[in-house]
């Protein structure tokens, strides 16, 4: 607990993506007081909290989907105002969601260039039509450079597992983001073998050197794969301090907010 | 970081299984289209061995059936369109009478000042896709905009349209005394021994089918119907992407309607009041799925054939054509029921 800092570290290396000071009320609750993070390039770092912390909020705060009452977003370096998650992901920040974040009657390649499409070169693609082929090889590539094997990639991907269908998601963020993938909860629903694979899947987007920013629960996993951990309490940033010199009773402590008593 | 080549850890022995890939047998024979398409095939040769004289398949019999499928086949595939995004229009059938009347009003309007043929059959045109559009528009706006479930809007669309169209028409008098032309250069015509007005919806349908197949917007149909959320955190613009929906199947309704008063040159304002519904079943016997993100173009083809040659062929061996409700109601039931049980689905 010693080396607990509060607020945003030094920004020597452009942040790939982080707030500062955000609040964010709703009617009259607030959901955030102030909340700060901040993802270097090549680093994971967990956001964690008790239920009701902000978490979520937060996380849409720096997805674009709700702009903050104060305090500043960055990304890649630059203050940024978001006002929708095409905003985000022009900028080269994309999302993982826990569920619901593929259309299960699409096929693998589909779901990977949904919203992305690539169009045929001349009068078909004038026309709209799709270039299935190049769309096809693409995804290939990008699935294997995550070293993910999938059975087919045509299949809808409502067949595949849940551990498939998460990896497809992660390919398909780190496809199309340039600075900072964020993830929510993207093990819960996974058994724990598949969750080990989605976190060997984190280190080789880090490897990539995007930022990885993790939403999760899951305080074992988070220590062993993260680099740094924040924790919200009560929508304010209470620890940001490194994977390294936490252990899980600490982290539990800080999330329910028993770090003041005991400090 | 693990190695770079991929190694199947994803691939868990029994997933593996459900998700491999299929033949193109595997999936023509999979596909609800081959089956309805081979019932059609099968109805064909009982009512023509049935009929007197095979006269079923004559080519008379053969041009009726294409022409009285023609405006079901628009309604049915701009009804898969919508589908395919998981949202329903009800009110498509009177979209049609409504657009048929305000087309039949103007071109009386415009043959009694005096306006040439030419001009008047198109502004007639121009008037059913125009008045289809703004309905699916204002159907679209309902859903897309105001999020009113599309059952609900659509439903109480379709008591206002037809409120209106009866209103408009002085309580329902069918109007008539527009070019006859428009009956025989267009409604009755063939093109190569095919009715022009079947021509124009088979090529309307086979337009849809390489949109959903082959395009973007295709994928982004049944991205939306397939999961609504996921299309929307993907960045999709999924309430201008519904409402260009209904506007496109308004826009067929509309140009179904045009059909309309050039095959009977009269509105027929009390013909179609099941037509949505009609439509529905058509879609969904064909495989289009009901909850949305699978649309079957084929397979609506073969749906609605399926209800003209029904309708058509029990006339024709002398049987009451109220058999045909029947016999279209048990296949929807059947084929969907059949589905349920042998989907694989977790």
């Amino acid at each position: 607990m010693t080396t607990r800092t509060r607020g945003v570290a030094s920004q020597d290396p452009p942040l790939a993506i982080g707030a500062e000071h955000v609040a964010k009320s709703f009617g009259h609750v607030t959901a955030l007081r102030d909340a700060s993070i901040a993802v270097r390039p090549g680093e994971i770092v967990a956001l964690c909290g008790d239920n009701g912390a902000g978490k979520s909020t937060f996380l849409r705060v720096l997805q674009g989907i709700y702009r903050p009452d104060a305090g500043r977003v960055i990304i890649g370096g630059q203050e940024v105002d978001l006002t929708s998650v095409r905003d985000a992901q022009a900028l080269g920040v994309d999302t993982v969601h826990q569920d619901l974040a593929l259309a299960p009657d699409l096929s693998t390649v589909d779901n990977i260039f949904l919203g992305h499409e690539i169009r045929r070169r001349g009068v078909l693609g004038g026309f709209g039509i799709l270039d299935r082929a190049e769309m096809a090889e693409r995804a290939d590539a990008a699935l294997k450079e995550l070293s993910i094997a999938l059975p087919s990639l045509t299949v809808p991907v409502r067949e595949l597992s849940g551990g498939q269908r998460q990896a497809v998601a992660i390919a398909r963020a780190v496809m199309w983001s340039s600075k900072a993938v964020l993830m929510d909860e993207p093990t819960a629903a996974l058994a724990a073998r598949q969750s080990r694979i989605v976190c060997d899947l984190m280190r080789s987007v880090a490897d990539r050197g995007l930022g990885v920013l993790v939403v999760s629960h899951d305080l074992p996993a988070v220590l062993e794969v993260a680099h740094r951990v924040v924790v919200l309490w009560r929508g304010k940033t209470v620890l940001d301090a490194p994977a390294a010199d936490l252990t899980v009773p600490d982290l539990v402590a800080t999330m329910v907010g028993h770090v003041k008593e005991a400090a | 970081m693990s190695d770079t080549k991929a190694v199947p850890v994803m691939a868990e022995p029994e997933t593996d299984d459900r998700a491999r890939q299929r033949t193109p047998l595997q999936r023509l024979m999979g596909a609800r289209a081959t089956w309805i398409f081979l019932l059609d095939i099968a109805l064909i040769a009982l009512f023509t061995a049935l009929s007197r004289e095979g006269v079923f398949l004559s080519w008379l019999n053969t041009k009726a059936l294409l022409l009285s499928g023609a405006e079901a086949l628009l309604l049915a595939v701009g009804l898969a369109m919508l589908l395919g995004a998981g949202k329903f229009d009800l009110s498509l059938g009177a979209n049609l009478v409504m657009s048929s009347v305000m087309a039949a009003l103007a071109m009386v309007a415009m043959v009694g000042a005096g306006a040439g043929v030419g001009v008047t059959i198109l502004a007639g045109l121009v008037v059913c896709l125009g008045t289809g559009a703004m309905i699916g528009a204002l159907n679209g706006m309902l859903v897309a905009v105001f999020g009113i479930n599309s059952l609900i809007a659509t439903l109480g669309m379709l008591g206002v349209i037809t409120g209106f169209a009866l209103v408009a028409t002085g309580n329902g008098q069918d109007v008539t005394g527009f070019p006859h032309q428009l009956q025989s250069g267009f409604g009755l015509r063939t093109i190569g021994g095919i009715p022009a007005p079947a021509l124009l919806a088979l090529t309307v349908a086979l337009a849809m089918w390489v949109v959903i197949r082959f395009t973007a917007f295709g994928r982004h149909t049944l991205a939306i119907g397939s999961a609504p959320l996921a299309a929307e955190r993907v960045g999709l613009r999924v309430t201008r992407h519904v409402m260009s929906l209904f506007v496109l199947a308004g826009m067929l309704a509309g140009l179904a309607g045009f059909i309309d008063i050039a095959h009977y040159q009269t509105t027929v304002i009390n013909g179609h009041n099941n037509a949505a519904l009609q439509a529905v079943a058509a879609a969904v016997i064909g495989g289009t799925a009901l909850e949305g993100g699978r649309i079957s173009i084929m397979g609506t083809i073969w749906g609605v054939a399926l209800a003209v040659i029904l309708q058509n062929g029990l006339v024709i061996i002398g049987v009451s054509s109220a058999y045909q409700l029947m016999a279209v109601g048990a296949v929807l039931i059947v084929a969907v029921g059949l589905d349920r049980m042998s989907s694989r689905r977790p």
